[in-house]
């Protein structure tokens, strides 16, 4: 199925290149183009299977979490309500109520930043009580 | 007593290095001598082209016979009666690990657990990115078969376009081990030369107007689908494509031990000891194959050539995708995050992010880019597999 190489004003060229780098040049093959297509649709194919995989994965596993989620935090938000403590929104979102004493806004917001990050858990599904500046010559205390 | 001395000196003189170097021999000193001035003075990929480069000094010097077969166990043509296999060269032993698949398989569980999928996971899209980057392996393929290279000679020359040195050696060390040497320096300069590559040609296919898209932030991954993901992909490629199987099975075991949270020390090894180790056995016999008598050919070069073109086709390749998806998406896709598609991590993703910033300084486009970046280490596993399977014996 090799077809060689016929245009004529490639010809002359070519032929110096091929002795040049003794090599015989070629009209791929057909079975050499089929290949390549072959190849090309196979890595789509897998790489987007594996894609709808992740979608799939991903969807049933956040459904899971949210279920998991919210089983967690009804207990949670009843018992808080009974002591009166500020508690968090229903959609999950921090209401705001947090007792900030001797710390301004930023440095509470920055508190509870890192408090979510080191502690993994995402900010709308922790709830503050309160935050409170140490006294380190009192023994101050931290809630 | 003179006449001894005379002949002792002689002999000295006919055996030493001087008297036995061939002109081949010689340039290829002088090849890892400017590999070794890139590798330490401009920094080119310094952790692989220094041991690349010595393996090639240490493989030319003159009678030393460090890639010695006289058994034969991998070249049956200058078998030597009575060898044992303790007399092979010390690099030819080593190079056993090549040959098996041994060094690009445990290479692969290094980058397994050094890579963070979280970005492909959060944009699954990026895995289409990371398949059309590899469109330059085909191209060159065909490209390799019009200048007369046997099948397997063209797969391996083409898979230098999949942008991952690993894989380019796994494959080339099964198809056309006798192209090794050339097919490495090749995809591993390339890989060095990415800031170069890329630019002008991600310049070329896009718009400015293009370049200035800003992609909204990734959600985050939660740790259950991130461990999940290697499992998942193992079983699913390994059925789709055997042979595949050894590189992405071990490049999801790297990753799962990274993930999983149980197996630090583990993770740990693989990602640091073990790869320094492997990396250092496998440049320096890659770099040992480049004999003078057989890299010094006309052929090489025209290697080395394909695989810029296979190089520049991939990238072409994923950015012609992003422009695609900037399309149909109304313009949420910035085209440039195509170019990360060739597996080449992180540098590629770096150069998405860099030539973003270019055209908007606001733009912080690297995790996007590291979804197709990452996607184009499985897609080029998968091209890989895919030749194997069609080529291997």
């Amino acid at each position: 199925m090799d077809i060689k190489f016929q245009i004529p004003a490639a010809a002359g060229f070519l032929a110096t290149i091929e002795d040049r780098l003794g090599i015989d040049f070629q009209i791929p093959a057909v079975n050499d183009f089929l290949t390549a297509v072959l190849g090309v649709s196979v890595v789509m194919l897998t790489l987007a299977l594996i894609a709808v995989c992740i979608l799939l994965i991903s969807k049933i596993i956040r459904i899971v979490e949210a279920k998991a989620t919210k089983k967690t935090a009804e207990p949670v938000q009843t018992s808080l309500a009974e002591s009166g403590a500020p508690v968090a929104a229903a959609d999950g979102v921090n209401n705001g109520e947090v007792d900030l004493i001797g710390v301004d806004e930023k440095t509470a917001a920055v508190i509870m930043a890192i408090v979510s990050q080191k502690s993994d858990i995402p900010l709308n599904r922790l709830s503050f009580k309160s935050i409170k500046l140490l006294d380190s010559e009192k023994g101050g205390k931290a809630k | 007593m003179i006449e001894m001395a005379k002949e002792v000196l002689l002999r000295l003189v006919q055996e030493s290095g001087f008297a036995l170097l061939t002109w081949q021999e010689g340039v290829m000193l002088l090849v890892s001598f400017l590999l070794l001035f890139l590798a330490i003075v401009k920094k080119f990929e310094p952790l692989l082209l220094v041991p690349i480069a010595f393996g090639i000094l240490l493989a030319n010097l003159p009678g030393a016979g460090l890639m010695a077969d006289p058994t034969g166990i991998m070249d049956t043509s200058n078998i030597v009666e009575g060898a044992h296999w303790y007399d092979t060269g010390v690099l030819r032993l080593i190079y056993t690990g090549v040959k098996s698949s041994i060094f690009p398989c445990l290479i692969f569980l290094g980058i397994g657990a050094m890579t963070d999928f979280g970005p492909l996971l959060a944009n699954p899209i990026s895995l289409l990115l990371g398949a059309a980057a590899q469109l330059g392996v085909y191209v060159a393929f065909l490209l390799a078969r019009s200048f007369g290279f046997t099948v397997e000679e063209a797969a391996s020359i083409g898979i230098i376009g999949g942008a991952d040195g690993p894989t380019a050696i796994f494959l080339t060390g099964k198809l056309a081990p006798n192209l090794l040497a050339p097919i490495a320096v090749a995809a591993y300069s390339y890989m060095a030369l990415i800031p170069l590559i890329q630019p002008p040609i991600m310049k070329l296919l896009t718009t400015e107007k293009e370049r200035k898209v800003e992609m909204k932030q990734l959600r985050k991954v939660s740790k259950a689908e991130k461990i999940i993901f290697p499992i998942v992909v193992a079983v699913l490629c390994s059925f789709l494509i055997p042979s595949c199987a050894s590189l992405i099975g071990m490049l999801m075991l790297g990753n799962l031990f990274k993930e999983c949270g149980v197996t630090d020390r583990l993770s740990d090894v693989a990602q640091n000891a073990m790869t320094n180790i492997v990396t250092i056995l496998l440049g320096l016999t890659v770099g040992a194959t480049a004999n003078g008598a057989e890299f010094l050919r006309a052929k090489t070069l025209l290697i080395i050539g394909l695989g810029l073109l296979a190089f520049s086709f991939s990238t072409a390749g994923g950015v012609l995708l992003g422009k695609v998806l900037y399309l149909v998406t109304g313009g949420k896709v910035n085209p440039l995050i195509g170019a990360a598609g060739v597996s080449a991590v992180p540098m590629a993703a770096r150069v998405a992010q860099v030539e973003g910033r270019k055209y908007n300084p606001t733009n912080f486009l690297l995790m996007h880019a590291m979804g197709p970046n990452v996607a184009g280490v499985i897609g080029s596993a998968v091209a890989a597999g895919f030749l194997l399977m069609m080529f291997g014996k």
